[in-house]
């Protein structure tokens, strides 16, 4: 009898394991099992020959030149309503197409996202952030202070001093910086520019003291010394030709300033678990590349930043949580 | 005499077989890029970016600035047949070259005069590019918010010359215009204006669309409703020579073409103006002179004007792109980044590390302007044929034409949708006899000018000294406070003196 149970047992045994076995190669299978459309769509919420579509189209080529992906990519860009209907419209995309869709998007796009609109972060997956960009403050032969310091005295005593920079994530830098110097918005102003290139033009034209910019916007005119770069908004120093400028602490009694500019790419809320186990995969993939680290991150002076799926949403999730939180949005 | 000699030595790069393919293609595509109504030099340029990049950057870049270029040929073709601007600054070429082509029977003469004002226009851009290219640069950016807004504002007065014989609809559909501007996402603080909770107007109202339904697809709504009531055969002449000026028209055409080339080049040099204000001011500055016939009747100074200010102004654009690595439109922008892509650095060093890319660039559009040019007139007897299709047939295939130009713009049915409804707006408008071109003026103006002047006010705390202490701000308002007192204190004095008699 008891060989009878023993028996038993061990068939039942042998059988949950098969059956186990079969559960999670099944699991497996299924990750295997999902294969991009012939056809994915990667949706820019900006005009072409942008930062976003230079990213997006450098990214899907590197994907199938070398091999990583095999599927033809269709970049579109869309930009009705600032790119809020495209960005709501893939939150909300459902079914098969929901696996094949692509969105590229920055903190550019969350703030004004978060600002103007109910659509959050969490609307999303979160594939992968790729890059990191962080900006310095440059000033130009125009500009009537010797460093930041004294411009920052000289706000302090009731003198106006004016950055001009571009929109979204300068702004927000911007709001730190005036926030921890302890200056009001009035004596420390900001004027917001269509793109960093109408701001070095204002700076070069001597009509603000300083122009706010990302190290790959200002590089040539760095170079030409046209613009010099009087403080670096990052919590270490820049190298190359950016390394003279100080960072915040090293100016003052401050704490430095740093608003990571990061660039992620994102799917529909709906994307399953296999596609966005294929993709981020595909993404870190294109991350190791030497195209990847010669045509994009040194040609743009970015800071390669590879966040997996997981990763990517906890640090997006938080950034948003901090950006609702100095904007007292809900 | 230093450029001159640059210049041969950009000729020497420019004239090789391959170049001169290179800017025939460009010449081509530009053409048929500029033609289709919506998709524009900004798309055209974007599109063909990545077929370049197997190219050298010289060749690839001559591609390009030959399409920039002959964009702005072909955005006259549809505004001039169709009535439907193929681009933003062909709009004004549809006020003439339409009523010349359509009314007076004379569509070839109407795309001729287009094709040489273009290129009278363009020639007088790229002489200053070449000789005076990077002072102008550095002249532009001493025009910031202060300037520019003073500049505006003069830019402003000239829609008073376009509002026709009843002055109060001419007010009504300019405060539309800047109505219809002000929505969407404010530039300067982010916050959105009159979207009424709808995302698509968080973007505005997007021009292109807009222009396509008020000027175009309002004219489909006229062609239904009168379909009946005419048969109009029109007899287009199909023969290039057909297509000729006579002398005197010859004449005619000159100088407004010199005068707007001159100007087209200024405003095409300062930041953020463009092919389209260069257009708009082109037009309105030809109001201001004696025309032969009334501008808008299909008078060959204004097309004259506007197209040779909206190609100098093209021409223009490229002193801040190559000089200072500044884009001074869109297209420059994407421009840039192509330069970017080809390992070369834009800015203030590139004349001096690259002056075979820079003066190749500058030799080619003198290459391009005369074979787009010369491909122009060629198919000026294919192009009239268009005009010899029947009603019933051209309904359907303007509509066509609008719905795709108007989704292409936006890559989605809200521009077709804003087509649509600014068609039937524009039909209400012909029907009451408002005029289009100050509320079209007003749309494009007023955001620049709203921009700069809070950009000017930030700098100044608030203060308007900051309009009377610059030197070229200051003298910009006075002659803007003397364009707008001037016809009033003459009629003041006028009536005085009427008074005195009676």
């Amino acid at each position: 009898m008891k060989s009878k149970i023993f028996a038993l047992m061990a068939g039942v045994l042998t059988l949950s394991v098969f059956f186990t076995g079969c559960q999670s190669g099944g699991g497996n299978g299924a990750a295997k099992e999902y294969k991009p459309a012939s056809n994915v769509d990667w949706y820019v919420a900006s005009s072409p020959g942008g930062g976003s579509d230079i990213f997006s189209r450098i990214i899907s080529d590197i994907m199938i030149t070398e091999g990583i992906v095999d599927a033809n990519f269709i970049v579109t860009n869309k930009t009705d309503g600032g790119g809020e209907v495209v960005r709501n419209e893939v939150a909300h995309m459902k079914g098969n197409k929901a696996d094949n869709t692509l969105l590229t998007f920055n903190s550019g796009c969350l703030m004004p996202m978060v600002e103007n609109t109910k659509n959050r972060a969490s609307n999303f997956r979160v594939i992968a952030v790729m890059a990191v960009d962080k900006q310095l403050l440059f000033k130009t032969e125009h500009t009537k202070y010797a460093d930041f310091a004294e411009a920052i005295e000289a706000a302090k005593n009731g003198e106006t001093v004016v950055i001009g920079g571009s929109k979204g994530d300068d702004v927000a830098t911007y709001e730190a910086l005036v926030k921890e110097i302890g200056v009001s918005q009035d004596n420390m102003k900001y004027i917001t520019y269509d793109a960093t290139s109408d701001a070095i033009t204002a700076g070069l034209g001597g009509h603000v003291d300083f122009v706010m910019s990302k190290p790959a916007a200002a590089s040539e005119y760095v170079e030409a010394n046209s613009l010099i770069p009087v403080l670096a908004l990052s919590k270490e120093r820049y190298t190359g030709n950016l390394a003279d400028a100080p960072t915040l602490s090293e100016v003052g009694e401050y704490n430095d300033v740093e608003v990571p500019v990061w660039r992620s790419v994102v799917a529909p809320a709906s994307m399953s678990d296999e596609a966005v186990a294929f993709w981020t995969e595909a993404f870190r993939k294109v991350s190791e590349t030497e195209r990847w680290q010669n045509e994009y991150i040194d040609k743009y002076k970015l800071i390669p930043d590879f966040m997996d799926a997981a990763s990517a949403t906890d640090y997006i999730t938080e950034f948003e949580k901090n950006f609702k939180e100095s904007k007292g949005i809900q | 005499m230093e450029n001159f000699e640059l210049l041969l030595r950009g000729f020497s790069v420019s004239l090789t077989p391959i170049n001169i393919g290179a800017a025939f293609l460009g010449a081509i595509l530009g053409l048929i890029v500029g033609a289709m109504p919506g998709i524009g030099s900004l798309a055209g340029v974007a599109l063909l970016l990545p077929l370049t990049y197997k190219f050298n950057p010289t060749t690839a870049i001559i591609m390009l600035g030959a399409l920039y270029y002959s964009n702005m040929y072909g955005g006259s073709f549809s505004a001039i047949l169709l009535n439907i601007p193929g681009d933003s600054p062909a709009v004004m070429t549809a006020l003439d070259g339409y009523p010349m082509a359509k009314k007076k029977k004379r569509p070839g003469q109407a795309l001729f005069t287009a094709n040489t004002a273009s290129c009278i226009g363009g020639t007088i851009g790229i002489i200053i590019l070449t000789f005076a290219g990077p002072a102008l640069a550095n002249i532009g950016l001493k025009f910031g918010p202060s300037e520019m807004t003073a500049i505006l504002l003069i830019a402003m007065t000239s829609i008073s010359w376009l509002v026709g014989e009843n002055p109060i609809k001419g007010i009504v559909i300019t405060a539309f215009g800047i109505l219809l501007a002000s929505m969407g996402m404010d530039t300067l603080s982010g916050a959105p204006r009159y979207d009424f909770g709808n995302m698509y107007l968080l973007g505005g109202i997007p021009f292109t669309p807009f222009v396509i339904g008020t000027v175009g697809f309002s004219q489909v709504i006229s062609l239904i409703n009168e379909r009946n009531n005419k048969t109009e055969k029109i007899d287009a002449k199909l023969s290039i020579k057909g297509s000729l000026l006579s002398r005197r028209e010859l004449k005619r055409l000159l100088f407004p073409s010199i005068r707007s080339g001159l100007l087209g080049t200024f405003v095409g040099v300062l930041p953020g103006a463009g092919a389209t204000t260069g257009s708009f001011m082109g037009y309105a500055v030809q109001k201001r002179f004696k025309s032969e016939e009334e501008l808008g009747t299909g008078a060959v100074e204004g097309i004259a004007a506007c197209e040779a200010a909206n190609n100098a102004a093209a021409a223009g654009a490229f002193a801040p792109l190559l000089a200072l690595g500044i884009p001074g439109s869109g297209t420059g922008a994407v421009l840039l980044g192509g330069l970017m892509l080809w390992g070369l650095s834009p800015g203030p060093l590139l004349f001096q590390n690259e002056p075979d890319f820079a003066w190749g660039l500058i030799s080619s559009l003198f290459l391009s302007n005369l074979l787009t040019l010369a491909v122009a007139i060629a198919i000026i007897p294919f192009l009239t044929k268009i005009l010899s299709v029947p009603t019933k047939y051209m309904i359907p295939i303007i509509t066509v034409v609008c719905v795709v130009g108007s989704y292409s713009t936006t890559y989605s049915m809200y521009g077709v949708l804003v087509m649509l409804l600014s068609g039937i707006f524009g039909y209400f408008l012909q029907k009451n006899d408002y005029p289009t071109a100050p509320m079209l003026l007003s749309f494009v103006l007023a955001p620049l000018l709203e921009s700069n002047m809070r950009k000017a006010f930030i700098i100044s705390g608030g203060s308007l000294n900051i309009f009377f202490t610059r030197p070229i701000t200051l003298v910009l308002m006075l002659v803007f406070f003397a364009m707008i007192l001037i016809p009033l204190v003459r009629s003041i004095i006028n009536k005085t003196k009427k008074g005195k008699v009676a």
